[in-house]
């Protein structure tokens, strides 16, 4: 079997669960990368790094407002969160 | 009834679990409230039949999970506070600890009997490491102190339940989860649905439905692949569902030599799930901490041999060789000997699915679950009288 430790929750799907618990859950109550900086903790780098990741997955989606991408949490997003704390 | 999840926000059983209670609640004359949370696309107020379903929005987030938990309890409250204006309840009905705040504080406000249902506890499901699970522990113990009768859907749980918080045995009543075979009965193409996913006619569909953590077991039905493989060179393992465990399940399958044999779909609609578990050969359960274990009993209601682990609810409805074959948990050559056996014997698969079925509709109906549901809150609406 493999002798790899057992994961911690991944740094992206922490991005995702806090996402999800501060309303980001629809197009109009979408954030930029700044702002989920300022919320999570994370520097912008990373978020927007995290944010890649999870748009690859369909777990998030980004609307454009006056040129600037805003991004909230997508239905699959929402079930996945749920599956941490169901 | 208060639940932080309500179709079309689905995720574990207690979704479903609601979802069936309110309906069967429903037809026996039962007017029943729901409060749950938002979900996009989902209106902020509902009507299906009997039921009515307010679906908050919590005004105000928080990033960390307790606070939010609070926050939307909160939202909760006010929003039952603004209905019950009109409509005078009879009994809450809690379900888990994540809406508990909400139904305790309504409960003082109202003078009403609490009703609380644990699906499972934070003790099982993650054990108590960290801080905030020391505090669901806690909101958990809550519920049960708080609560006139406490509903568990095992006897696993009810030990678990008493042993754990202290409470009497006579304040925990155990009532099983259900489910509507009627969902099983249209025909399904079954090649069509096993060609979508790679399986050819000649392959076996190993099939394992669930969240994707750790409780589950699935890294062990993963590392059962190989061995399964060497007997069963036609084995395909279908794996549905997700969760933050992915990538590690990932991980573990692509270490295997066999990832070309699983295939994880990520959630899937009703309607294919429907269509999967109808056209799989085997559906294993193969989870480490289950206090119940839905997915088996929609495997046995399709008519699909079962292959679940010895733990929790599981084992109150699985009977060995029976209505199922049970296996070792954490154990890969045992989960492997348990596909093998249904697989080798079509004859005795045959028999199981047919005695499994039975087991379902003689006693996991919702009707006959929300009969004796119905019963729990007469008496404790009877108690709470002056």
């Amino acid at each position: 079997m493999s002798s790899m430790p057992p994961p911690q929750v991944p740094e992206e799907f922490r991005v995702l669960s806090m996402m999800h618990n501060i309303g980001a859950i629809t197009p109009e109550r979408s954030l930029t990368a700044d702002e989920l900086a300022q919320w999570t903790g994370f520097d912008v780098a990373a978020v927007k790094a995290h944010l890649q990741k999870l748009r690859e997955g369909g777990y998030v989606e980004f609307v454009q407002v006056s040129g600037i991408e805003k991004y909230h949490v997508t239905r699959v997003g929402i079930m996945k969160v749920l599956t941490l704390y169901s | 009834m208060l639940t932080w999840e309500y179709p079309p926000r689905v995720v574990g059983g207690i979704a479903r679990h609601c979802e069936g209670l309110a309906r069967a609640l429903g037809s026996q004359g039962y007017d029943v409230y729901i409060f749950t949370l938002d979900f996009p696309g989902a209106p902020d107020y509902e009507e299906q039949g009997a039921i009515r379903i307010y679906r908050t929005r919590s005004e105000v987030g928080h990033p960390n999970f307790l606070t939010w938990v609070l926050l939307f309890n909160h939202f909760i409250e006010k929003r039952m506070a603004d209905i019950s204006q009109q409509v005078d309840f009879d009994v809450l009905h809690v379900h888990d600890w994540l809406t508990a705040a909400a139904g305790i504080g309504f409960k003082h406000f109202s003078k009403k009997p609490l009703v609380f249902t644990a699906h499972s506890t934070e003790h099982g499901r993650s054990g108590l490491h960290i801080p905030d699970s020391f505090t669901i522990d806690g909101f958990e113990w809550w519920s049960t102190y708080e609560a006139s009768k406490v509903i568990v859907t095992s006897g696993a749980m009810k030990g678990e339940v008493c042993g754990h918080f202290h409470i009497s045995d006579n304040k925990v009543e155990i009532i099983p989860n259900a489910i509507d075979p009627s969902k099983y009965d249209g025909s399904v193409d079954k090649s069509a649905i096993r060609a979508r996913y790679g399986i050819q006619p000649h392959e076996k569909l190993i099939l394992c439905v669930g969240r994707l953590v750790p409780q589950k077991g699935i890294e062990y039905l993963i590392h059962a692949v190989p061995i399964v493989a060497r007997r069963r060179p036609e084995a395909k393992f279908i794996i549905v569902g997700d969760g933050w465990y992915r990538d590690h399940l990932e991980y573990v399958a692509n270490t295997t030599g066999h990832r070309w044999r699983i295939t994880f779909t990520g959630f899937v609609s009703d309607q294919d799930l429907v269509a999967l578990t109808k056209s799989a050969d085997v559906i294993v359960v193969p989870s480490v901490y289950e206090p119940f274990g839905i997915v088996a009993l929609e495997g046995m209601a399709a008519g699909v041999p079962v292959v679940a682990s010895q733990v929790g609810g599981l084992t109150e409805f699985v009977e060995h060789d029976r209505t199922g074959v049970l296996v070792y948990p954490r154990n890969p050559e045992s989960i492997a000997w348990g596909i093998d056996h249904v697989l080798s014997n079509q004859g005795h698969a045959e028999w199981l699915v047919k005695n499994a079925r039975e087991v379902v509709q003689k006693a996991y109906s919702w009707e006959a679950i929300a009969k004796r549901t119905g019963k729990i809150y007469k008496e404790v609406a009877e108690k709470g009288k002056p």
